[in-house]
């Protein structure tokens, strides 16, 4: 249903705090590191040290002879089955360990330092293989098998993206301007300040109850039931309240199920935290993923083709950073109008930590490909990179080539905003002499849900109790992003009640209704969604009563501010909660709820990548600013502008807090985030040196919210969350190609390498199809 | 488990140290030594603590000669009126060092006992000509900084002695100081490549200079052959590229997560000139007081 014009609106479009941060501001909020119950254990786990081995065997006499431990615990002592997308991982490893920091063994004593004490005293006895950590030597015929146990393995390759659209060798043929090039994406972290932590405990009955701060509970339970052999109907999933997650907590990790193993050999309850050392190796990374790609626009301006050849380098096991591919792909097809597209992409196993989900999911990892391209492809014909933007932009009422239907689309509004607040038109080319340099990128990214599963829906309920107090109880869970407080925003004002009226429980599967989980932000748009839909059901339930109480037909009255007045003599009115008691506290009376699914109309992709995946799809653009020390290559990020179509912002400082969030991690990825590793090692897994950056190193980011007022979204709203992190790599590496002349090819554009492009004369590869070959 | 040890007087802090040599380590701000102890890179059995012995904090000032004692924290440093005037190279690297909070428990002392090849401290005193004070059961006994480093996390020092002080030659007029480093963020980083450069000046021609570097030796180097390429000229920007290629020369880089051994190199030959001539715009009055080097390394003369 549309929703109205702002200026009706009460609660939704108003700047408010988050309903938890005086919580967390004072520290009273409880994470699960806060959680105390008896007989506690304290879990450890055995890492492997070697990047690839075959395991001959494992001695734990000795740990398990240490006084205070319970539990220890190793693929030859309990009962488990394989996981992972492919079945290709174990929680703990019985035949071969592949990466450095592989699960081995594990151990819960009554406290952290007999645990790790024990962990020493384990023996393994491993038979070094040889490992490969390059994508690429790893599709070499002579590269060591990883997933040798796999029949369906060959060569490497855990899985193919490959697409086709249209003809691209024939649109390549007509195109006035080709530029091709490399663009590498880094190993990166997610890197939340709380650590991955779970707790495990049995009733006496032999149910499972598990303190997780994972956010697809459901799946996380059936995933834990499935692997360990449980009932899933006995265990219980409660979320604490998230410490962060950015993707990295999405969903079931190695360490879940051993949590669980160990609770179930200690009998006793088991806390498994990782370490920060651990978090950073041992947890799920970005998935690093290298794209060859060319674009080709005819003499106009008119994008032909995009031509991808595309490695992902999955690390040891599939998690979700395999399909990090699918939100790239849509990008490389789907960004801007391209008429003809062909990617060809090898998901590859390496001995590494291996990817997982990741704010962004693939998308900074594409755009920073496919924008740096428009730029090039620009200066190759001789026209401002904004008006090649704008005369490709996709347009309401587009269908992408893989099915993608555009619906509110502010793409166009957004360029020319950030265009006109740079001064791009005049500064841009203009300051190469002070090193200084604008670069833009822009972005898409699904907005309305994403069907990756069979539903993509999400329950909710509304109550309201005798005090008029309303409850919210929602499939969908918070991880910090705010998503809490603008469901209670909706609920808000759909009942016509003050935010201080509704809560919002969440956090137990118990309770609360299915939801797929927080992923490919669609939590506004879904969980929003029925929020809203359960909220108008049990409102309307309360109008019938009021209506009895007032003499007047539902239909006549409204709710504003808590009370249910008459529309046409607002003084004619009750309090709303005087309503709810009149339908429960009488003979047969009733308590005011509701329950709604709200699933949207999207489809699955088919087996060629094609399908509407998401209902709406979020659009915006950036521009950067730097400053390049010519010297040393160091770069100065001095100004960000941003402009996101957000549908309708339901909390304009909660979106604008997103936005930002999302761009100084954008920038972090841009210009100084990276696990570096020697030889399957990350060189140092802590927070000095992962290069995160500081309040010193963001610059000024302006925020600019482009309401388009999507027709699906709840009030319009689309979703925000991973939004802000997608276009500052492309649009620094633009602006660094501003300032320098140079071509920057991978990120983090750490000191060295940009160093080593301008000493290099690192320049895009235009090939002038009509004017035979340049190359430069 | 660590035990703590607190000395009321340095001859009870030299005893013990002396007494349970290799077993005990001092500590004073406790930014380097505790996360050592807790990542294992080092396991006392003692720690000694410094921060409430007498006599070893304060900046003094006499004639020429500045007295920092090991215990001043670098945060005292950076905010010393006098050395923001006299000893623009120590203060340019103490306001880089860690964050406010780190900067307000790190010792000077700590910073440069600990060795870390990239620390802030021993090249912007090393230009500045600093003597260390140190005394140990055998009594005090005075040595060139340059000669306290042994290698990374290695000094001279005997497990009995500390460093108590240090003395530096900070003129008050006709000098100027500098302090440039390359880094992968703009704050809370070590140091890839560290420069400090001091230049002394009559009239307009240098002379005396020195050039010292940071995080591309086992040891804070002073470079001399690139002091003398500058002494008796006007430092024109020749001199200085020359004076930053010897520097390159001199230094002995290596390759891990922080750069290539090549791009140090680089990096010393880029900063070493500017170091200079920012050192010599500052002895000869050109360069206005209170005006920082640039961060981000780009500057031109006519923005003076």
């Amino acid at each position: 249903m549309p929703a109205g014009p702002v200026g009706e609106l009460q609660v939704v479009g108003h700047r408010l705090p988050k309903l938890d941060a005086p919580q967390k501001v004072t520290g009273q909020i409880a994470y699960a590191d806060d959680l105390r119950m008896s007989g506690l254990l304290e879990g450890a786990i055995l890492r492997s040290p070697h990047p690839h081995a075959r395991i001959l065997s494992i001695d734990v006499s000795a740990a398990e002879r240490l006084p205070g431990v319970r539990a220890v615990i190793h693929a030859g002592n309990v009962e488990q089955r394989r996981f992972g997308y492919g079945d290709d991982n174990l929680p703990l490893k019985g035949d071969k360990v592949r990466f450095i920091g592989d699960e081995v063994a594990a151990v819960a004593a009554v406290d952290e330092e007999t645990a790790r004490r024990a962990l020493e005293l384990i023996r393994v006895d491993y038979e070094v293989l040889p490992a490969v950590f390059d994508p690429f030597e790893a599709l070499e015929d002579a590269s060591p098998s990883i997933h040798d146990e796999l029949p369906g393995v060959v060569g490497n390759v855990a899985m193919r993206w490959d697409f086709d659209d249209g003809d691209v060798d024939a649109a390549a043929a007509r195109a006035a301007a080709i530029v091709e090039g490399m663009y590498s994406a880094p190993q990166a972290a997610p890197a939340p300040i709380e650590t991955h932590v779970v707790i495990a405990s049995f009733s006496p009955s032999g149910h499972l109850t598990v303190w997780s701060p994972v956010h697809m509970v459901f799946m996380y339970r059936k995933a834990l039931a499935d692997c360990l052999g449980l009932d899933w109907q006995n265990i219980t999933v409660i979320q604490p309240p998230v410490g962060g997650s950015f993707g990295g907590k999405i969903d079931i990790d190695s360490h879940d199920f051993i949590a669980v193993m160990l609770a179930r050999h200690a009998r006793r309850p088991v806390r498994l935290v990782m370490t920060r050392e651990e978090e950073f190796i041992g947890t799920r990374t970005r998935q690093p993923i290298h794209f060859r790609l060319r674009t080709g626009a005819d003499a106009e301006g008119n994008l032909l083709f995009r031509d991808a050849e595309v490695v992902s380098d999955n690390g040891a096991y599939n998690a979700w950073g395999s399909h990090a591919m699918l939100v790239a792909m849509s990008t490389i097809t789907s960004m801007y109008r391209v008429p003809n597209s062909r990617i060809r992409c090898a998901v590859v196993y390496t001995n590494k930590n291996y990817g997982g989900s990741v704010r962004g999911f693939g998308n900074p990892q594409a755009t920073f490909a496919v924008e740096q391209q428009m730029e090039e492809l620009a200066d190759a014909l001789g026209m401002d990179p904004m008006d090649l933007r704008l005369k490709n932009a996709n347009q309401s009422g587009d269908v992408t080539p893989q099915g993608m239907k555009i619906t509110s689309c502010g793409l166009s509004e957004c360029l020319r905003i950030v265009r006109e607040q740079s001064g791009w038109d005049q500064r841009r080319g203009t300051m190469r002499d002070r090193h200084r340099g604008l670069g833009a990128a822009a972005f898409i990214h699904v907005g309305g849900g994403a069907r990756i599963y069979g539903s993509d829906g999400c329950g909710a309920i509304v109550k309201v109790d005798d005090s008029g107090q309303v409850t919210l109880i929602s499939g969908s869970s918070e991880l910090g992003q705010g998503s809490e407080t603008a469901l209670a925003m909706i609920v808000a004002e759909e009942m016509g009640v003050p935010i201080g009226s509704v809560q919002v429980v969440n956090s137990n599967t118990d309770i609360k209704p299915w939801d797929v989980g927080v992923h490919a932000s669609r939590t506004t748009f879904v969980a929003g969604n029925a929020a809203r839909l359960a909220a108008a059901a049990a409102r309307d339930k309360l109008l019938a009563t009021a209506a009895e109480l007032l003499g007047a037909p539902p239909a006549e009255l409204r709710i504003r501010n808590g009370m249910v007045e008459v529309a046409a003599e607002p003084d004619r009115r009750i309090d709303f909660a005087r309503a709810v008691r009149r339908r429960l506290l009488r003979e047969e009376g009733t308590v005011v709820m509701a329950t709604a699914f709200y699933d949207p109309p999207t489809e699955h992709q088919d087996k060629e990548y094609r399908g509407n995946i998401s209902a709406a799809y979020g659009f915006g653009a950036h521009v950067a600013e730097v400053e390049v020390d010519p010297g040393t290559g160091m770069v100065r990020l001095l100004n960000l502008w941003t402009a996101h179509d957000v549908g309708r912002a339901i909390n304009p400082m909660s979106c604008e807090g997103q936005i930002e969030g999302g761009s100084a991690m954008g920038a972090g990825l841009a210009l100084s985030e990276e696990l570096v590793m020697f030889d399957g090692q990350i060189a140092a897994p802590n927070f000095h040196d992962y290069g995160m950056p500081t309040a010193v190193d963001v610059p000024r980011i302006v925020v600019n919210l482009v309401e388009t007022v999507d027709p699906l979204g709840p009030f319009g709203a689309k979703g925000v969350g991973e939004a802000g992190i997608i276009p500052p790599p492309a649009a620094i590496a633009n602006a660094i190609a501003d300032a320098t002349g140079i071509r920057p090819r991978a990120y983090p554009m750490r000191p060295w390498k940009v160093k080593q492009w301008i000493d290099s004369g690192e320049r895009s590869h235009v090939v002038v199809a009509k004017g035979g070959l340049d190359d430069g | 488990m660590v035990d703590v040890f607190v000395p009321d007087t340095l001859d009870e802090a030299v005893g013990f140290l002396g007494h349970h040599a290799g077993a005990a380590i001092p500590i004073a701000g406790g930014t380097d030594v505790l996360v050592d102890t807790r990542t294992g890179r080092s396991a006392p059995e003692w720690l000694v603590d410094l921060s409430s012995l007498p006599g070893l904090g304060g900046v003094e000032l006499d004639g020429e000669v500045l007295r920092l004692g090991a215990l001043t924290r670098i945060r005292a440093v950076e905010l010393d009126p006098e050395l923001q005037r006299r000893a623009v190279a120590l203060v340019e690297a103490a306001k880089v060092l860690g964050s406010v909070q780190i900067r307000t428990m790190a010792t000077v002392g700590g910073n440069l006992c600990h060795g870390t090849p990239s620390a802030e401290m021993p090249p912007a005193l090393l230009v500045h000509d600093a003597v260390a004070e140190i005394v140990g059961l055998g009594g005090r006994r005075s040595i060139p900084l340059a000669e306290l480093f042994a290698g990374p996390g290695r000094t001279t020092l005997g497990p009995d002695e500390l460093l108590t002080s240090l003395r530096a030659r900070v003129r008050a007029s006709s000098a100027g100081s500098c302090y440039l480093r390359q880094t992968v963020r703009w704050s809370m980083d070590l140091a890839g490549v560290g420069v400090a450069a001091s230049v002394e000046v009559e009239g307009t021609t240098v002379t005396s200079a020195r050039v010292a570097l940071a995080a591309v030796a086992p040891v804070p180097l002073l470079v001399g052959s690139a002091t003398e390429t500058v002494v008796g000229t006007d430092l024109p920007s020749e001199v200085a590229d020359e004076a930053g290629r010897q520097a390159a020369a001199a230094c002995s880089p290596i390759s891990d997560a922080r750069g290539t051994a090549d791009y140090r190199r680089e990096v010393v030959s880029v900063l070493v000139p500017r170091a200079l001539r920012i050192a010599w715009l500052r002895a000869t009055g050109a360069w206005p007081e209170g005006v920082p080097a640039p961060v981000n390394g780009v500057w031109t003369e006519e923005d003076l």
